[in-house]
């Protein structure tokens, strides 16, 4: 209960930042960019002939679910991972920096159970906000293009492709994928959180953990490392597009959430070390 | 109360504190003094659990700091120096915060703690509007709505007006007063402390140099105002009693030298004496004493 409250409150600080906004400002202006985009006759051809190249009917594919899709593949890992590393690498750091840590240290609350409220506030906020993306993008394409049709999914990099025609499968699936990447994207949140627990400033944390985020994307494409790409924490984090294939494999998914649910757990545990074992002068 | 046992601390190869110990008795206010760096914050750091000490231990009503912080922490308040609030939530709304962290928020309490502090017209307006003392003040709330037993005073009172500045000793002794609350008093303010505090202790370099009850810091090693002549007789006389010259116009003496018999001594060996009179000794001269060395550590 008293957690409960903690969480509310730990909450509460987080929504109450501008910065925690940005984000939302940021995607649902990429949104309405995407959108006028689908929007142009030019693209609308492009479309078309993709679908036709596969058999499958542009009235039925061209719709708010696709649309949808594409808003998630397209935006979550580069502009989605940028708003999580800059929260979760605020949460510890940003407290300790502005003097806020020493007020909740005169306080009979342990070092662990301060860590593990704010790391479970990351957690709601990056798994609520993949879902606010997904809902917005949704709402903007029915909008835009009404809410019928089915749904085309194509991710050439991890081989994916399916075609939903029925909207309450095509949106189920949606709806799937998107706790997909809020799991896999939880992973993201955990970089930043374990080294905002590290004697840095907030920014430094952010800074790291997009970097560890890029270089992992960028060597993953090289060829050298085709065999070893399931060691890839960005190939972990993409297993969410299996969610989309026609026939799930669970035994894939599974394996590739109890890996990053692996690393997350390590990750906290090393933050929080690094947190207990640190001295704070008042 | 507060017992600190033998804190020993460094800072990679810098010492900051060397066998720092003293012990606070229920309802007493204990006053730590000590220029940047003699060590105050760290002693404060590691009474809270903040810093862990390299050796040494800091025990509240008998439960180990170090072995059962949440435990030892429970009946403690602190209050900070410029307190760091979440300046974009209202004062409200950061009590709330913070007494979650303490086991749950009573709104009844803290409307009374608010009204008692006198911040109950702007409670519910940010924190970052608010004044220096404001700001005091709402520190002064968070740190009593757990209804505290012991409360740590880290320079509570820097930065304040005057009227500010009375009005939180009024505050404090007030507490004392009614609750009975044992209070560690960290400042810079010597006034305050010797108006406030029972006992005082005093830190140079990470060690304790002085401890010793406030109203008997005139009795303990007594000063006189004088004016006498010839200079190194004055001298020769004064040190057969076991006293010292400190400065052109003062000297001390043991307390248990009767100055009458000093005149007499010094009259006999030819000195005139044109004055000599008992200064009433201020913890600011102990202070500059023992910080000068001159004063003896205890």
């Amino acid at each position: 209960m008293i957690f409960l409250q903690q969480l509310h409150c730990e909450l509460r600080k987080l929504f109450a930042r501008p910065r925690t906004w940005m984000g939302y400002g940021a995607f649902l202006a990429m949104e309405v960019l995407i959108l006028a985009v689908y929007k142009l006759e030019t693209s609308q051809q492009w479309m078309r002939g993709n679908f036709e190249r596969n058999g499958l009917e542009f009235s039925t594919y061209y719709s708010s679910l696709t649309i949808t899709f594409t808003i998630m593949l397209l935006s979550m890992f580069i502009l989605g991972s940028i708003y999580f590393a800059l929260v979760a690498g605020d949460i510890v750091a940003k407290e300790n920096e502005d003097g806020n840590l020493r007020m909740v240290f005169s306080r009979p609350i342990s070092r662990f159970r301060l860590l593990l409220v704010k790391y479970t506030a990351v957690c709601l906020y990056t798994f609520s906000f993949v879902f606010f993306v997904g809902i917005s993008g949704y709402g903007m394409a029915v909008a835009a293009v009404g809410w019928e049709g089915g749904l085309f999914v194509m991710e050439p990099k991890m081989k994916v492709f399916a075609a939903f025609p029925e909207w309450w499968e095509g949106a189920s699936r949606l709806a799937l994928s998107a706790a997909g990447i809020g799991i896999s994207m939880i992973t993201l949140s955990s970089i930043a959180f374990m080294f905002s627990c590290f004697k840095i400033k907030p920014a430094a944390a952010t800074i790291i953990t997009l970097t560890i985020l890029f270089i992992d994307m960028i060597l993953q494409g090289f060829p050298f490392f085709k065999p070893y790409e399931s060691y890839f924490v960005t190939w972990r984090m993409s297993a969410w597009v299996f969610l989309m294939e026609p026939y799930l494999s669970w035994a894939k998914i599974i394996e590739s959430y109890a890996f990053l649910f692996g690393l997350n757990i390590s990750l906290f545990t090393v933050g929080w070390l690094a947190f207990q074992t640190r001295d704070f002068k008042t | 109360m507060l017992q600190v046992r033998s804190l020993f601390k460094t800072f990679g190869k810098k010492p900051a504190l060397h066998d720092v110990g003293f012990q606070l008795e229920r309802g007493e206010i204990y006053g730590l003094l000590g220029h940047n760096g003699a060590g105050k914050s760290t002693t404060l750091g590691i009474i809270l659990g903040m810093v862990a000490p390299g050796q040494g231990e800091v025990l509240i009503d008998g439960i180990s700091v170090q072995q059962n912080r949440s435990q030892a922490l429970r009946k403690v308040g602190a209050i900070f120096e410029a307190p760091a609030f979440y300046d974009y939530l209202s004062g409200w709304e950061n009590l709330k915060i913070l007494m979650s962290y303490s086991g749950g928020f009573d709104e009844k309490s803290a409307r009374e703690v608010v009204a008692k502090v006198g911040l109950q017209q702007r409670i519910s307006s940010k924190v970052r509007t608010y004044s220096h003392g404001m700001r005091q003040r709402l520190a002064l709330a968070q740190a009593l709505l757990p209804e505290p037993e012991l409360l740590l005073l880290d320079e509570p009172t820097d930065g304040l007006d005057p009227e500010g500045i009375k009005w939180f000793r009024d505050f404090i002794l007030n507490l004392r007063e009614e609750k009975g609350m044992t209070v560690l008093f960290n400042s810079h303010l010597l006034s305050e402390v010797e108006l406030m505090c029972d006992r005082v202790a005093i830190l140079r370099e990470g060690k304790r140099v002085f401890e010793g009850a406030v109203k008997n810091l005139a009795d303990e090693v007594p000063i006189y105002q004088v004016d006498l002549e010839p200079r190194p007789a004055v001298a020769a006389v004064i040190s057969t009693f076991g006293g010292s010259v400190l400065e052109e116009n003062r000297i001390s003496l043991p307390a248990s030298v009767d100055p009458a018999i000093v005149v007499q001594s010094l009259v006999r060996a030819g000195v005139s004496v044109r004055e000599f009179a008992k200064v009433r000794r201020s913890l600011e001269d102990l202070y500059m004493e023992i910080l000068d060395g001159r004063g003896s550590p205890n």
